[in-house]
């Protein structure tokens, strides 16, 4: 059936998480690029055929004009320009299903590619100009150009107003927390220095100092 | 189009509620607008260039109270402050970037959005419509039958450009007036007024609103 | 994760609703001496032992946390007014008045200064059940406004966060709505499958039933 790959390919993009990427479907594209050049060899010719009747029907209508005109002559080029039209018909409806898979096809191949596109900008503001191994890999080649392009256009545009726009993706918090150690954990890096701190001790630190600690569960920040 | 009680009466009220607000305030008026209107609004580049002075000077004091010993505690307070400022201006400038990038190719050909932007976004605009078409014309486009290779248009035989991604201005929004603006009509056609009072919550189609969200009556949030 | 897009289908995320909660004033009671803060935000204090003033959210709880003031509870965050707002919120259709911010604000509360909040197990739990009666009749406590051409919902005394809650699910039913009202829409979905005709709600409209 026309236009079924295509919409399979619609459809990877539809059931994929927002804001991930799956691998570029290679294949299922190159299928599709395939049919819609099929779709051309049904339609050429048939443009050619249409053509044709086109000008059989302006001839028959000059013969007509030429020729005299009695009765039974006009019968008979009303029945020639009978079969013409009906042929021309059928054609016409050919090339409109051949020129209409063809359009589908391409939406659906666009859109593949522009949602993809909406998700690698996406990266761009995670990602600082490289991307991570896993994500690059499933970029086809034009992607990771598009990738490196858009990413170039968006530093220069922040360059141009120098002000960072890829810092502050969420609001910001105290930068100061309370935190309780848990642990024994003797020297405790602080900015530049290093402290020494007793277990149960309640400290007042900055949220990046003590973040690493909470993750490794030696710290526990507190609330109220 | 709005046949409000309140808009006559819209004197010495407004001037001083005008007088009284932040441009910090603005800012976050600006940004809520931003985050939750389908279509780019205005690039308001006064209220930009303002509060970007104001950061500037607050990060110069900042810097001279840590230097001269002032507090620690005064200090971080201030730092909190200019964090927020911060945080609603890159986040402002952010949303508009992206608005941008999803619908370029429909704010590149239509100049009432193209005036919106500002300079800067106008030359990134530019660029990124390069870009993106580029892309799409390596990966698809050339691939495709000489008649198809249009990016704006499905094929040589469309009439207008039908393949242009647009935001979508029926969409529903949700919206807040600070004051009564009485009977609004909703649609052109419509005989049907609904009443907006002043502080309660509407969802209504954006278009419908426009032109109060553009002059300042309504706030989206 | 949806990725760190700023165009997203509910507007605002919750962290930046708590932000803009942040910037509700509230009043506190320090017990240190600093003089007035003049920010880009607006000038707040001075600051003198025991002497009430009004200051946005986020400076109340910064302050509270460093052990520098104690902070007021609001009015509607008394046990009394409570259950006064959760009786009525059961007995009527309709939304209770409340701050905009209310879950934010209160949530912050509780976090950051919990000794500051008397009975606070109770007002804790009023919140709650005021949260969960009220999400339960968002279907019901909602009124539409006009459904003549366009529809128009008024969404009285619903919160920031339940508005933002809700926004995805209305926006989209009231588009939905808007689309089956209009019979051109049906004739001309026909041979335009991929555009919205320009004047979806014109011409004559099929009446749909009140809920």
């Amino acid at each position: 059936m026309y236009g079924r790959k295509a919409s399979e390919l619609v459809k990877e993009l539809a059931s994929s998480e927002p804001g991930q990427l799956s691998s570029f479907n290679n294949d299922l594209f190159a299928q599709v690029l395939e049919e819609c050049n099929g779709h051309l060899h049904h339609l050429q010719p048939l443009m050619r055929k249409i053509q044709e009747h086109e000008n059989k029907l302006k001839d028959t209508g000059r013969s007509e004009d030429e020729m005299g005109n009695s009765e039974d002559e006009r019968r008979k080029s009303e029945a020639a320009k009978t079969v013409i039209q009906a042929a021309m018909k059928s054609d016409q409806f050919g090339a409109l299903v051949h020129h209409l898979s063809l359009v589908r096809n391409k939406r659906c191949l666009m859109a593949y590619v522009y949602n993809r596109a909406e998700v690698i900008r996406s990266l761009g503001w995670m990602c600082d100009r490289v991307l991570p191994a896993e994500i690059e890999e499933r970029l086809s080649s034009t992607e990771e150009e598009y990738f490196k392009n858009h990413a170039a256009t968006l530093q220069s545009y922040m360059g141009g107003l120098d002000l960072d726009l890829t810092v502050d993706m969420v609001p910001p918090k105290d930068p100061y927390i309370k935190v309780r150690v848990v642990d024994d954990m003797g020297g405790v890096l602080l900015g530049d220095q290093t402290a020494n701190v007793a277990r149960h001790a309640i400290m007042f630190l900055r949220r990046i100092d003590a973040e690493q600690y909470i993750t490794q569960g030696q710290m526990e920040e507190l609330t109220g | 189009m709005e046949s409000g009680a309140g808009e006559s009466s819209a004197t010495a009220d407004d001037y001083e509620s005008l007088m009284s607000t932040t441009d910090a305030e603005l800012l976050k008026r600006s940004w809520r607008n931003e985050k939750a209107a389908p279509e780019i609004l205005k690039f308001d580049s006064d209220l930009v260039l303002r509060s970007r002075q104001q950061i500037q000077l607050m990060e110069e004091m900042v810097e001279e109270f840590t230097r001269n010993g002032v507090d620690p505690l005064t200090v971080s307070l201030y730092q909190m402050d200019l964090d927020r400022t911060l945080f609603l201006l890159r986040s402002y400038m952010r949303t508009r970037l992206q608005k941008i990038e999803k619908y370029v190719f429909h704010i590149d050909k239509t100049a009432e959005l193209w005036n919106r932007l500002s300079k800067q976004e106008q030359k990134f605009a530019k660029r990124c419509a390069g870009d993106l078409k580029n892309h799409l014309e390596q990966s698809v486009l050339s691939k495709l039958p000489d008649q198809y290779q249009s990016y704006l248009r499905q094929s040589a035989a469309s009439e207008d450009d039908d393949m242009v991604p647009e935001p979508k201005l029926d969409a529903y929004v949700v919206c807040r007036s600070k004051k009564y603006l009485g009977a609004f009509q909703l649609d052109d056609g419509g005989d049907e007024p609904v009443t907006i009072e002043a502080d309660d919550l509407y969802a209504l189609p954006y278009k419908s609103i426009k032109p109060l969200v553009e002059t300042g009556q309504i706030d989206l949030v | 994760m949806a990725g760190p897009s700023e165009l997203q289908a509910s507007a605002f995320s919750a962290a930046e609703l708590e932000f803009l909660a942040e910037d509700e004033t509230i009043e506190i009671v320090p017990n240190m001496r600093m003089d007035p803060l003049n920010f880009i935000s607006g000038d707040f204090g001075p600051f003198r032992p025991q002497i009430a003033t009004e200051v946005p959210l986020w400076l109340a709880v910064a302050l509270k946390k460093r052990g520098k003031c104690t902070i007021r509870p609001p009015e509607w965050m008394s046990v009394e007014k409570l259950t006064q707002v959760l009786e009525a919120e059961r007995d009527s259709e309709k939304f209770q008045p409340l701050p905009f911010h209310y879950v934010e604000i209160s949530r912050l509360l509780f976090d950051h200064a919990r000794e500051d909040i008397p009975d606070i197990y109770m007002v804790r739990s009023l919140i709650e059940d005021i949260k969960d009666v009220r999400f339960h009749k968002i279907g019901t406590g909602l009124e539409i406004i006009s459904k003549e051409r366009t529809y128009a919902l008024r969404l009285k005394n619903l919160s920031a966060m339940e508005a933002n809650i809700v926004r995805p699910f209305i926006t989209r039913a009231l588009e939905t709505f808007s689309k089956l009202s209009s019979s051109e829409m049906i004739q001309e979905s026909d041979h335009v499958p991929n555009r919205q005709p320009q004047a979806m709600n014109r011409g004559p409209r099929r009446q749909l039933k009140d809920r």
